[in-house]
């Protein structure tokens, strides 16, 4: 199975037949790889016809809705299923966020209607694990997967149907490498934001820092910045001045000021405006945690 | 909810997050319990966009997560590793904000505190002390104070004297660079002490060292910080990327430590993403355990069908492979466990039993069958005379089922033997007593006294393995009615079970047979000089409590000691004694009866034969010493069939050779002028080689397990010679003492 679609994306530029492929928009339409994924989609919808994941759902929803919004709510339930389950498989803030970035990317150039969320969702947490140096067992994988779909059901047989889905993963993961060209390590605001709040740390008092739970309002909004595309839209910088803005806003802790801003000198080229931005879209998905569940 | 907070929050936002907060928490009691507070005080309002209704809006939504006392989870952890920089350090911010002197100034001295640590270069020594200009912080806080012209005392007092009579401050010149301790600070005079003892620093900073420092030892943030402020195009973000520590792959898991977040239970400020919403069982490692529980359970049930239609491999490499899925399987070991318990391992079954009970406590199961493994086992273990071992294991066997009634039967008569065993010793030792104050003549006297020499040495030593040795002796009576059936029941059963082996041990017990009656014929010698000593050694292996004459007793004393040093060879070689006599006698217990019928089988040549084979199955005991438990078994079955098959014979053997050993004991027991003592034990010997044959013989019958080797065997001691290379220090001394009484004994009384 994997050797004739590792071929095929050989002997072409390999991003060029992911792409091609997901242009043409149907999955019987294109050989090799894409075929292959469409064959791990059939596969995922063995979960999701069962239980009827709320991405379905979505999809066969409201007409008043534009396929815009349909399809950020989508992405965010996705987002949301690849948080929880990064939580409930022990992965750390930045495998999620990669698994998250990867997600975003991937249907950045690819339609919501050729390949299933969720499993792409499943690829994308194994990939990131292996990105990001936590490695992750796909049998794990599918166990909180399936769980998540089929709640408080019992555990899969090792059998025929959990063999399948392995390989659906393993598929799908195979064509996101492709589709993303192979680009698949991010730079994440997190190592940003965590040297912003000691420099901003040390220009408050101490007692008033500890005081004030700055840090984990912060990391908070940032874990929670990934269920929309702002990782893709923003750059890493801003995602993290932005964070800690909010986070110090909200507390209403007073920062010196001098000639320039602290969140100037932290990033020579945000502006007022780029935060602000930020801010606004992060407040989205808030109001949108409030529509989506 | 965290009032001060909300009231800094409140300060800073103003009256209009106030009043969205009132909409927006007006279902929260938390908010409603502070509100009226909250609301006395008058919030100046400051400049409002449209930007900042959206936050206020957000503020206002999220105060009862944001505000939640539990939110705040953060435990910081301060300690500074300048020298390794796992993460980048960054030169004091306000340094590129360019705050005005003033305000840099005031928030210093807000700021400073005693503990903190500090650089400064003297600029003036007195005799009281000197003047340090601060350079930079050096720990605590990280501001950038080198052009704030703050001065600092050191006290004379605060400098370490360095134990001669110099003036301390002999050593410190005008320019030196001084990390101290920031001892006191006045925030209205605004002057600081600082000192260089090391008891000024807080307790964290307390590895810095203090005193004089080198430039290149001036921490980091200050020496970036010179970076900057010579060079104007210097940006933060350049200098975090130059950064070592930035490239750390580990820096977000440091610095999310430092500031005390858990990644493990993330914060987040979406309500589906509460902590509380995630509920064990769905957690990965729950649900994979619980996913091989349930492999691992299919799979002993397939090996369980295996087992039923009498594949035993096949459930076996089931049960294993269940243990590979899933490690400590309750199941999965019980099965195994009855596997093995079926198969003869009582060992490794009850190891199973024990490990399923430790991971799941109650399995019902486990514990019956390693009940019924252990009381299986201990009875195994009284065969062999391992009373104390054995009665542990009834005990175990009870403390996990006090009403198993098994367990109890075979711990009551396990300790009836026991006691019994220790009140005939008792008895045996009054009676000793009573003749030693009859009349005797010196040299029995003298025997005496170096006897009781002897055991007040070993007194301790032999209690319990004596008492356990002597109760077969006395016991076998009272144990035979059940016994008897059950050890037959379980013959019948093994023989079953090892259909297969049943050809090779005919042909094994032949040979050996033919072995025997070989030996009886080329041991048909003329009476030796030494019968006395042989006698002696008999008497020994015949169990001390019951029928000891002088010279019997002083050879139980060596015996014993053998006992207690080694138990299990001096089982083997005491039974390998008894093996030759009658090929698959029962040891120990009926050693009396034994040695009636060895005699009368062996007529004259019997005393000195049975020597001659002790001496050999010495040797012998010693090679095959370490024969495997295994085998020990195996040749334990044997011989139980065989004395089974036996029986008849021996019984005619047995009426004869009750007469025989009365007689010779009699007679010899007359010569030792004692008896009536040994009528009493040769008539407890009829009793109890009558029912030997059905007792089944406990440990090895090494003449059927060895059966090859000994034939082969030369059958004269020169083969113990060789034997005797292997044992151990111990058991050569004792082997050596035991050659040196019998030569003074065959000197001794008999003459």
């Amino acid at each position: 199975m994997e050797d004739p679609s590792s071929r095929t994306a050989h002997d072409g530029p390999p991003g060029q037949v992911a792409r091609g492929g997901s242009k043409s928009g149907g999955p019987a339409a294109h050989g090799g790889p894409p075929g292959q994924a469409a064959r791990g989609g059939s596969n995922s919808g063995g979960p999701a016809a069962h239980g009827g994941p709320p991405g379905q759902a979505a999809r066969g929803g409201s007409d008043s809705e534009t396929d815009v919004t349909r399809e950020i709510k989508t992405h965010f339930r996705v987002c949301r299923f690849i948080m929880e389950s990064g939580v409930k498989l022990g992965m750390r803030s930045v495998p999620v966020a990669t698994a998250c970035e990867l997600y975003h990317r991937f249907f950045e150039c690819v339609s919501l209607r050729v390949y299933e969320p969720y499993l792409v969702a499943m690829s994308c947490v194994y990939l990131a694990g292996k990105v990001e140096e936590q490695h992750l067992r796909t049998r794990d994988i599918i166990n909180v997967s399936h769980r998540y779909f089929h709640n408080a059901s019992a555990p899969l047989e090792c059998d025929r149907e959990f063999w399948e889905l392995r390989d659906s993963v393993v598929q799908c993961e195979l064509l996101i490498l492709r589709q993303l060209d192979f680009h698949v390590s991010f730079r994440h605001p997190h190592k940003y934001l965590l040297h912003y709040l000691m420099s901003v740390k040390a220009l408050v008092n101490r007692h008033a820092w500890t005081r004030t739970p700055v840090a984990e309002t912060a990391w908070a909004l940032l874990r929670d910045c990934y269920h929309g595309v702002m990782c893709i839209h923003h750059a890493p910088q801003h995602i993290a001045i932005a964070t800690l803005y909010l986070a110090l806003n909200s507390y209403g802790v007073e920062m010196p000021v001098g000639e320039r801003e602290w969140w100037q000198v932290l990033c020579e080229d945000v502006t007022k405006e780029d935060i602000n931005a930020v801010i606004s879209d992060l407040l989205q998905l808030y109001d949108m945690e409030a529509k989506c569940v | 909810m965290d009032r001060d907070l909300l009231r800094q929050c409140l300060t800073h936002h103003g009256e209009s997050l106030f009043n969205t907060l009132q909409c927006e928490q007006t279902e929260n009691p938390d908010f409603q319990a502070v509100a009226s507070d909250l609301a006395k005080a008058t919030y100046e309002r400051r400049g409002a966009g449209e930007g900042c209704s959206l936050v206020e809006q957000f503020i206002a939504r999220k105060a009862d997560i944001l505000f939640c006392p539990t939110w705040r989870t953060a435990v910081p952890r301060e300690d500074e590793l300048e020298d390794e920089e796992p993460y980048a350090i960054m030169p004091p911010a306000e340094l590129f904000m360019e705050v005005p002197f003033e305000e840099r100034r005031a928030m210093l001295y807000r700021d400073l505190e005693r503990g903190d640590a500090v650089v400064g270069r003297i600029n003036n020594i007195r005799e009281y002390g000197f003047f340090l200009t601060l350079l930079c912080a050096a720990g605590g806080l990280r501001r950038d104070i080198e052009d704030l012209e703050l001065s600092a005392l050191c006290h004379i007092k605060e400098i370490p004297s360095t134990g001669s009579h110099d003036d301390p401050l002999s050593y410190y010149q005008i320019g030196d660079l001084i990390r101290g301790g920031v001892k006191d600070l006045d925030r209205y005079q605004e002057k600081i002490t600082v000192s260089l003892l090391p008891a000024s620093l807080c307790p964290r900073l307390a590895h810095i060292k203090l005193g004089v420092v080198a430039r290149e030892e001036l921490p980091k943030h200050y020496s970036r910080g010179l970076r900057v402020a010579n060079d104007t195009r210097e940006t933060y973000e350049r200098i975090l990327r130059g950064c070592h520590g930035y490239h750390n792959p580990s820096v977000v898991e440091y610095l999310l430590g430092r500031a005390g977040v858990s990644d493990d239970r993330p914060p987040s400020l979406m309500r589906g993403l509460q902590s509380k919403h995630f509920h064990e069982e769905d957690f990965a490692t729950v649900i994979r355990k619980k996913q091989s529980a349930s492999w691992a359970l299919k799979c002993v049930r397939s090996g369980v069908d295996h087992f039923k239609h009498g594949r035993h491999v096949e459930a076996m490499n089931e049960y294993n492979k269940a243990l590979e899925i899933d490690t400590n399987n309750v199941e999965a070991l019980v099965a195994r466990g009855a596997l093995y318990a079926n198969k003869g391992g009582m060992m490794k079954a009850i190891s199973d039993f024990e490990l399923g009970l430790e991971t799941c406590p109650d399995h019902r199961n486990a514990k019956k069958y390693l009940c019924q493994t252990l009381v299986e086992r201990g009875k195994q273990l009284q065969e062999q005379e391992k009373f104390v071992t054995a009665e542990g294991l009834y005990r175990r066997a009870l403390s996990l089922d006090d009403s198993y009634p098994e367990a109890q039967a075979a711990l009551r008569r396990i300790t009836d033997t026991i006691q019994k065993s220790i009140r005939l010793r008792e008895e045996a030792t009054a009676k000793e007593t009573e003749k030693a104050k009859s009349g005797k003549t010196s040299a029995q006297k003298l025997r005496k006294i170096l006897k009781d020499e002897k055991r007040m040495k070993k007194k301790r030593k032999r209690s319990s393995s004596s008492s356990s040795s002597s109760s077969s002796s006395s016991e076998r009576p009272s144990l035979s009615p059940t016994s008897t059936t059950s050890s037959r029941r379980r013959s019948k059963k093994r023989r079953r079970k090892r259909g297969g082996s049943e050809r090779g041990s005919q042909r094994r017990r032949r040979r050996s047979s033919k072995r025997s009656e070989e030996e009886e014929e080329e041991e048909e010698y003329p009476a030796p000089p030494n019968t006395s000593a042989s006698f002696l050694y008999r008497q020994g292996f015949l169990g001390s409590g019951a029928g000891r004459g002088e010279g019997g007793e002083e050879g139980g004393e060596e015996e014993e000691e053998v006992v207690v040093d080694d138990r299990r060879i001096s089982q083997l070689y005491s039974l390998s004694a008894a093996s030759e006599d009658e090929g698959s006698e029962p040891r120990g217990g009926d050693g009396e009866g034994r040695r009636g019928r060895s005699f009368s089988s062996h007529g004259k040549g019997g005393r000195r034969r049975s020597g001659e084979g002790r001496r050999r199955s010495r040797g012998r005991s010693r090679e095959e010493g370490r024969s495997s438990e295994e085998g020990r078994g195996r040749s334990r079955e044997e011989g139980r069939r065989r004395s089974r098959g036996r029986s008849s014979e021996e019984g005619r053997s047995r009426g004869r050779s009750r007469e025989e050993g009365r007689r010779r004991s009699r007679g010899r027991s007359s010569e030792e002028g004692r008896s009536s003592e040994e009528g009493r034990s040769s008539e407890e010997g009829r009793g109890r080689s009558r029912e030997g044959p059905r007792a089944p013989p406990p440990s090895t019958s090494t003449s059927s397990s060895n059966g090859q080797g000994g034939v082969a065997r030369p059958p004269q001691p020169a083969g113990g010679g060789a034997g005797k290379k292997g044992l151990p220090a111990n058991l050569m001394d004792i082997f050596n003492k035991i050659a040196k009484f019998e030569k003074e004994k065959g000197a001794g009384p008999r003459k």
